[in-house]
């Protein structure tokens, strides 16, 4: 991060770092340490004073040695040579007659992650795991992990493994978890620790005495653990049975995952399992906590998949509250709309009403809101045909909120299909119909198109004009084709007489966007039980799908020296993600350079003499961030070269990336406000289509990811 | 496990930056202020992914905290962290600001190192953690001196009721037993008459004493803790009941008259009450007359803000204000947010009452008459709010 006048920082702490009047005086030392950590914390390169950081941790200040050693952690990468200086007074200090002494310096020295330490650590951990102290053993387990992530692929150290598979039976709960954390990291390629019948019992049996994290860390490890039995299986269950009323809510969603894994074959103790925790968890949806109560309700969706009447007689739980974020009102919104039924429907519906009229307050969140709302009655009309009345009351004055395609659409759908029984109907779709010019979305044209024929068809008179006007300037104007298209053959299809537009319109199962609600058939729990507690419900399925396939990219092209130290998904990936992961293609390995910088001059004089390799569009919606999109591409180490400022019309980027094999690619990105799509063009300096392949892959993930954040 | 946790202020200034495993870079700081804090539309979710790493965040006032990771983890727990972190900072140094995290610059670096180690979650008891950390919390000097019980999110009714109601603090208690000898047992009983809907206990409470005999049998750890937390819906007494009354006069002005009923015992208090009227956008003045209290128009947050400081039982309350509009061609129409209010009260509004208070001691043999005891009820508001 560029740092005005850094340099003159860096300068004038080294020289007050050197001052023995300071060194003498031990506040106004440990006062320029603090300003050293406090610029790095800001982002500005320390790493000059690295030497006399080193000199200053000798020294019997705890405080002051504890900061130096954060500040050692950070730039050891960078200096290792003048960190191996340090290394005497850390190994000193690991035989301290104090244990928090003891604990501190080798929690430090496994954290310097530089090359060649590992040979001074190794004596010091294997004391630690026997220090008396349970402090020092917490961090020697730990210590076990960094050490062999610092050493990256080489071999397991099988006594080492033993030891701490023995250290299990310790005192100590944290020393149990933190083990079991370590043997995870030590045996990950060989698919983790190993949690055998007298290991399970044990940990069952220590559960009590952990504290939540380690019980939510335990839980999630025996998920492995196989019962032999039946009666073993319903022991477990009986023995983990409070942990359901946990008064954390990570416990208690640890705990229903592991039963509801258990107990696969039993899906009348998966049901019960549910209902258990139906208490604690609209706890945690009402709890003062906002972001623990969105996670619960992303939770209660996914239950709700299964058992949709499983929150039905609690549905008021889930009405919003003005204050709320509306990250929660939208959830909420989701779920009521997921759990009506016959009964509750009348005051779900008078509820969102009141959310229609809310909305305008904030413009931004006006928009959002109404959409969802939007949607959700067009849900709940083909849901139950009996409350259409009470949503064609609210519709009335929604359109001026709505700001959004999809809120467009859903509006306009509705408006089309229960036009007659909504007075103004006509002359709403008659001001969309005008504004159709200005209008960015060609599906909600399309939208409008069936809307105002359907709508002709019930009120001839009304809107007649308006329709003719519409279909006029989408077959005469219109660039987008298949606007074009629907115009014309909707014109036809007039053509060919009234009664034959009404059979092919009005046919019961004309909207394909309906299919919606047929489709949510009830979900067995086991198609989601080994998602449950994860990110998979907070972020969605398809999403969390596209993450994890760009971990699998990620994991050809690390970003980091240390591979290992890419724990890319752990177990808690569900199984059909993994064989997304796995299924790409493996030949075509591309590991882009870090760090890679080509010259404007050298990039314009290639780029020149290339051909495209090539060509893809991208669907791009809106202005693009050039910032965002910038660092997203440093992330994979792919540089900009150029980029238009934002807002610039057309908007065009030229990039470049080198892998290993000095290949370069070279791309421009161009976007058009009418397209609405990025046009990506590709260049590579040796033509090789497997790299080609990944490499576009690559940048089609980032170029997805960032627009996904910003619409 | 947690890769990395960063604090900024509302500015998306880097305050606390902490990195715990290799895989989040440098870079992972900026991501989240350009995506999250600068970001133009507001928070879309407390979990955002960027780059294939998912942020997790919570705000204090205008502090931002995000823990960082790449893994697959369990949400739910992240987010406990970040609360458990900041009631240790709370603990330490009163309230979460830039200032108090700036003047406290040391000690959060030290309790960084101390409750995470790789990423995972250490000793995170802020009585257990005193051993190992060296600092002492500066806390600013304007700081409210007067908490008597610590300070909740606000939140939904019922839910608060179990988290500030009843607190049976070993340590006000005993003054005796600190430290070395063993703690008390302390059983409490409860009435079975009021339905609860579901309650979670502190890992404390021995479960099966409480299936058998319905009362809360604990050892209490140092400090303040929350012992129960319970949920109820039915037969709530709602301490105070506001009925509002808008009219619009022309466009260009509006009536506004709100009153508050006290629903409880006479003879008791209700403290600290604040009403919240808000008012439209355009609004160009404001007249207040009130009964009692005071209420003053606030123009930056849009709202009436009308305090009592104290009310007793079976009491009303009236304030009416005349807003005077400017005109408009702004179509949309006034949303008409709710009123909300805060107060106090002196008992629990779920009719949940402690019975009885047993001490036991064995080691130093205290007998139960011996122990100072007290219970006190305080029922606060979470969000307490009326449309109108």
């Amino acid at each position: 991060m560029p740092y005005l006048g850094s340099e003159d920082v860096v300068k004038e702490l080294k020289r007050a770092l050197c001052n023995p009047h300071i060194q003498a005086d031990r506040l106004r030392y440990r006062n320029v340490i603090q300003r050293v950590i406090r610029h790095m914390t800001q982002g500005v390169d320390m790493s000059g004073v690295f030497m006399e950081m080193v000199k200053a941790s000798a020294t019997v200040d705890i405080v002051q040695k504890k900061l130096v050693y954060h500040y050692m952690c950070t730039y050891a990468p960078l200096k290792p040579d003048l960190a191996l200086l340090a290394i005497n007074t850390l190994c000193k200090d690991c035989s301290d007659p104090n244990p928090m002494v003891r604990g501190l310096a080798l929690r430090s020295m496994c954290s310097l992650r530089m090359p060649g330490v590992q040979e001074y650590i190794q004596q010091p951990v294997l004391h630690g795991l026997r220090d008396k102290a349970s402090y020092v053993r917490r961090v020697a387990v730990l210590g076990c992990a960094k050490m062999h992530n610092l050493h990256g692929d080489s071999e397991v150290d099988g006594a080492l493994v033993n030891e701490l598979y023995s250290l299990l039976r310790d005192q100590d709960p944290i020393v149990v978890v933190n083990c079991l954390r370590s043997l995870e990291e030590i045996l990950k390629q060989e698919g983790g620790v190993v949690i055998n019948k007298p290991i399970a019992h044990h940990l069952l049996n220590r559960m009590p005495k952990l504290d939540q994290w380690g019980q939510a860390e335990v839980l999630n490890f025996l998920l492995r653990y196989q019962p032999r039995s039946e009666e073993e299986l319903f022991d477990i269950l009986n023995l983990l049975d409070g942990f359901l009323k946990s008064s954390s809510p990570s416990v208690v969603m640890g705990a229903t995952k592991l039963f509801l894994i258990l107990a696969k074959q039993f899906p009348h103790v998966q049901t019960d399992v549910l209902v258990r925790v139906k208490g604690p968890l609209l706890a945690a949806c009402s709890s003062e906590s906002r972001e623990l109560c969105f996670v619960a309700l992303c939770h209660v969706r996914q239950i709700l998949h299964s058992l949709p009447g499983h929150f039905s007689g609690h549905y008021k739980k889930f009405f919003c509250s003005y204050s709320e974020p509306h990250y929660i009102k939208l959830k909420k919104v989701e779920v009521l709309c997921e759990l009506v039924n016959d009964e509750n429907v009348q005051q779900v519906l008078e509820e969102l009403r009141g959310y229609c009229t809310d909305v305008s307050a904030d413009f931004a969140q006006a928009a959002i809101s109404a959409i969802v709302v939007v949607q959700t009655f067009r849900d709940l009309v083909w849901l139950c045909p009996q409350c259409t009345d009470a949503v064609c009351q609210a519709l009335p004055g929604c359109e001026d909120t709505i700001q959004d395609s999809e809120g467009k659409q859903a509006l306009i759908w509705l408006l089309g299909v229960h036009g007659e029984r909504i007075p103004n109907a006509p002359y709403v779709l008659e001001d969309f119909a005008e504004n159709v010019k200005s209008e960015t979305f060609p599906a909600v044209k399309m939208e409008l198109l069936t809307a105002l024929l359907r709508l002709f068809l019930s009120r001839p008179a009304e809107c007649q004009d308006a329709l003719g006007r519409l279909l006029c300037y989408c077959i005469e104007e219109e660039k987008d084709m298949a606007v074009r298209d629907r115009g014309l053959f909707y014109y036809r299809l007039l053509l060919a007489g009234v009664d034959e537009a009404k059979r092919v319109l009005c046919s019961p199962k004309s909207d394909p966007s309906l299919g919606l609600l047929e489709d949510q058939a009830e979900r067995p729990v086991n198609s989601w039980a080994s998602d449950f507690n994860t990110l998979v419900p907070v972020y969605g399925k398809a999403r969390w799908a596209t993450i994890s396939k760009c971990q699998g990219t990620e994991r050809r092209g690390p970003e980091l020296p240390s591979t290992a130290a890419f724990a890319a998904s752990g177990p808690l990936i569900p199984e059909e993600n993994k064989e997304k992961v796995e299924e790409l293609p493996d030949s075509g390995a591309l590991v882009l350079v870090p760090n890679h910088h080509l010259a404007a001059e050298t990039f314009e004089k290639a780029w020149l003499s290339l051909e495209v390799a090539h060509r893809q569009v991208l669907p791009w919606q809106g202005a693009v961030h050039p910032d965002t999109l910038q660092m997203a591409l440093q992330v994979v180490n792919i540089q900009t070269i150029a980029v238009s400022r934002a807002g610039a019309q057309p908007w065009k980027a030229y990039l470049s990336a080198q892998d290993d094999t000095g290949c370069l690619f070279l791309t421009e990105l161009l976007w058009e406000p009418e397209t609405l799509a990025m046009q990506v063009s590709v260049k590579q300096s040796e033509a090789r289509a497997d790299t080609l392949g990944s490499f576009t892959s690559v940048l089609g993930t980032v170029l997805g990811t960032v627009g996904d954040i910003k619409s | 496990m947690i890769g990395g946790l960063f604090i900024y202020n509302h500015k998306g200034e880097v305050l606390i930056s902490r990195v715990y495993r290799d895989d989040i870079g440098r870079n992972a700081v900026d991501a989240f202020r350009v995506n999250v804090i600068h970001a133009r539309q507001q928070v879309r979710s407390p979990v955002t992914n960027i780059a294939r790493t998912s942020f997790f965040h919570v705000k204090r006032s205008n502090i931002w905290l995000a823990a960082v990771t790449k893994q697959n983890v369990n949400a739910a727990m992240v987010f406990e962290f970040l609360y458990k972190m900041c009631d240790v900072m709370a603990a330490y140094f009163g309230k979460i600001s830039e200032e108090n995290i700036k003047n406290n610059f040391v000690l959060i670096y030290e309790l960084l190192d101390e409750i995470l180690d790789f990423g995972y979650p250490q000793n995170s008891e802020t009585g257990a953690l005193k051993t190992f950390i060296t600092q002492q919390g500066i806390k600013s000097q304007h700081e409210d001196k007067r908490r008597a019980i610590p300070d909740h999110q606000p939140g939904d009714w019922a839910n608060w009721l179990a988290a500030g109601g009843h607190q049976v603090s070993s340590e006000r208690a005993l003054p005796g037993c600190a430290g070395e000898c063993e703690p008390p047992h302390v059983p409490t009983g409860g009435k079975q008459s009021i339905a609860i809907d579901d309650c979670t206990f502190h890992q404390c409470v021995r479960l099966s004493k409480f299936d058998s005999e319905r009362s809360i049998s604990f050892i209490p750890p140092d400090g303040e803790f929350e012992l129960m937390r319970y949920r109820t819906t039915k037969d709530i007494i709602l301490p105070f009941r506001v009925i509002p009354l808008v009219r619009e006069v022309g466009r260009t002005k509006l009536e506004v008259k709100v009153v508050i009923k006290s629903n409880f015992k006479p003879s008791l208090l209700a403290q600290k009450i604040e009403v919240r009227i808000p008012t439209p956008l355009n609004t160009s003045g404001v007249q207040v007359i009130c009964m009692k209290g005071k209420a003053k128009y606030k123009a930056s947050e849009n709202a009436i803000v009308w305090k009592i400081k104290r009310m007793a039982g079976m009491k009303e309350s009236q304030i009416s204000a005349e807003i005077e509009l400017l005109p408009t061609n702004d179509k949309k129409k006034w949303a008409r947010p709710p009123i909300s209010m805060n107060f106090e009260v002196p008992f629990a509004p779920s009719g949940l009452k402690v019975r009885y208070l047993k001490v036991f001691e064995p080691k130093l043999n205290y007998s139960d008459h011996d122990v100072i005891k007290w219970v006190r009820y305080i029922g606060r508001s979470g969000i307490y709010e009326t449309r109108c």
